[in-house]
């Protein structure tokens, strides 16, 4: 079946923040605008930009890049560790504009989100997006500071929306409709499509299908029998054609943990510990954050040998208390083997249902594990996080700091 | 940071404070510590912050030299000035 492509007026705005790390870096200081510069989550020769500046990344600087890597690009690179509760403010204002809008916003990350404009009040819709566009960027300079800027898609769906927010890096603002569809994609790669990497990349050109006009062009039934040999065929089908397939909410939590690369080269037993005893504590803290208890519990550890273990279990009860969560790890971690330092740990709590902590229970040594962890929860909150912590833990909580969330802002109030 | 110098140390503030839309909001202008006296050119970023249910409002300075991070205690009312980060001693590392 042949499927045109959508020729609706463009209703979905992309906003993706510029180098959103290191863009609001050089926002909060000004002497390090213009500036070659790199953020990370923990400085170390071997860490890595997770950020850079729009000045790094024009002399080669890539994010995923390691510290030392980049210093042979840029001798005199500035590397910043993560700021949190910046980013988290910007997100805040980010949003905050958004939903001036209109109601349907969906924050795709920490620094991108879509506004959906069907069915927005007339006094906006009657307004062409491309306005909104220029003063959403005009808003977040007079909010946020003159160095602030955002690139905007704007398009008949989510997928061309990104790809036109894509188009002009810094600061650019696109329309992508069916009057220059063809023309946009033909002065593009396959991979600068959002989804398509060198796999995907391999896939197409196998059937002969080379450039994003040509991938526009294909029959449906060739994407979906023979390049992808799925339903992802069909969707790519549409999907490049203007049609919305990309409107869902995969929000269902499955797993929660936290994972550290340990900060020692040789670390102790009694280090090892106590790392694990702090990522246990904040695993409880999102579960419970969440709403959630957990089932089953995965511990992994990695050796400066370059071996990896694992263990998980499932347990007949469920937990989410902080204690319960070291304790469960801490059967599985004695079970690991011991002939290389650690350099990585992690715990993974799964196979999560709604928590019933409310309910109270026939068993008074429950109850009193419930009203524990809400009185240790209340008095955290009030005082700030780890007023009460385990001392197993205590050691930990300046060394382990909590980390800026990529892909998702479920937790990102828990940054504050 | 690398680039940074440590303080944490309560200094003495001159603020202007400006009604805004809606609200009235405060900037520091004018910090001394250690008998010196610096005068903010320029806010880089103010954001809100907690401790427990303290709020604390964070502020990056800059007077044109070096960048400042200052702590608004909005309980105690009190200034703390967190770091310094001088771009000289940037480079330097």
């Amino acid at each position: 079946m042949h499927l045109p492509v959508n020729s609706e007026e463009p209703q979905i705005m992309h906003i993706d923040l510029n180098s959103c790390f290191a863009t609001v870096e050089q926002q909060a200081r000004p002497l390090l605008r213009g500036q070659p510069l790199g953020i990370t989550n923990r400085i170390s020769p071997h860490c890595c930009v997770i950020a850079a500046s729009y000045e790094a990344k024009t002399r080669g600087v890539k994010v995923g890049m390691r510290l030392d890597e980049a210093r042979q690009l840029i001798p005199e690179l500035i590397m910043i560790e993560t700021d949190p509760p910046k980013y988290h403010w910007v997100y805040q204002n980010l949003m905050r504009i958004m939903l001036s809008y209109s109601p349907a916003v969906t924050m795709k990350s920490v620094d991108e989100g879509v506004i959906d404009f069907h069915g927005t009040r007339s006094n906006i819709n009657q307004r062409s997006l491309s306005d909104i566009g220029h003063e959403i960027k005009k808003r977040l300079k007079d909010d946020l500071g003159c160095w602030m800027r955002c690139n905007i898609g704007i398009a008949p769906n989510r997928f061309l929306a990104k790809l036109a927010a894509s188009l002009r890096k810094p600061d650019g603002l696109d329309i992508i409709d069916h009057t220059n569809l063809r023309q946009t994609l033909s002065g593009l790669k396959l991979t600068d499509l959002n989804g398509i990497a060198e796999r995907n990349q391999a896939r197409l050109n196998a059937q002969g299908i080379m450039t994003p006009l040509q991938f526009l062009d294909a029959p449906s039934n060739l994407l979906r029998r023979q390049v992808f040999r799925s339903i992802c065929g069909e969707d790519w089908y549409q999907r490049l054609r203007g049609h919305e397939i990309d409107d869902y909410d995969s929000g269902v939590t499955r797993m929660v943990g936290r994972q550290f690369v340990l900060d020692d080269m040789q670390p102790t037993d009694q280090v090892v510990r106590s790392r694990l005893a702090y990522l246990c504590e904040t695993t409880g803290v999102k579960l419970r954050y969440r709403g959630l208890c957990a089932q089953g519990i995965m511990v992994h550890v990695k050796y400066a040998s370059g071996d990896a273990w694992y263990e998980r279990k499932m347990f007949k009860t469920t937990f989410f208390s902080n204690a319960e969560v070291y304790r469960r790890a801490t059967l599985l971690f004695n079970k690991r083997p011991r002939d290389a330092y650690e350099r990585e740990i992690g715990v993974t709590c799964y196979n999560l249902s709604p928590s019933n902590i409310s309910q109270i229970s026939l068993l008074e040594e429950v109850n009193r594990e419930v009203w524990l962890t809400q009185a240790v929860d209340t008095i955290n909150e009030r005082y700030g996080e780890f007023t009460i912590t385990s001392l197993n833990s205590a050691i930990s909580k300046d060394i382990v700091t909590q980390k800026v969330p990529f892909g998702s802002t479920r937790y990102f109030e828990l940054l504050n | 940071m690398e680039n940074t110098i440590e303080l944490n140390k309560d200094v003495n503030i001159i603020a202007y404070y400006f009604r805004g839309q809606g609200r009235p909001k405060c900037f520091p202008k004018k910090m001394e510590f250690d008998g010196k006296q610096v005068v903010f050119t320029e806010t880089g970023l103010r954001h809100p912050t907690h401790k427990g249910q303290r709020m604390i409002h964070v502020f990056d300075m800059t007077d044109g030299q070096a960048d400042y991070r200052l702590e608004f205690d909005a309980e105690e009312l009190s200034w703390k000035l967190l770091y310094m980060a001088d771009m000289r001693y940037a480079s330097a590392r």
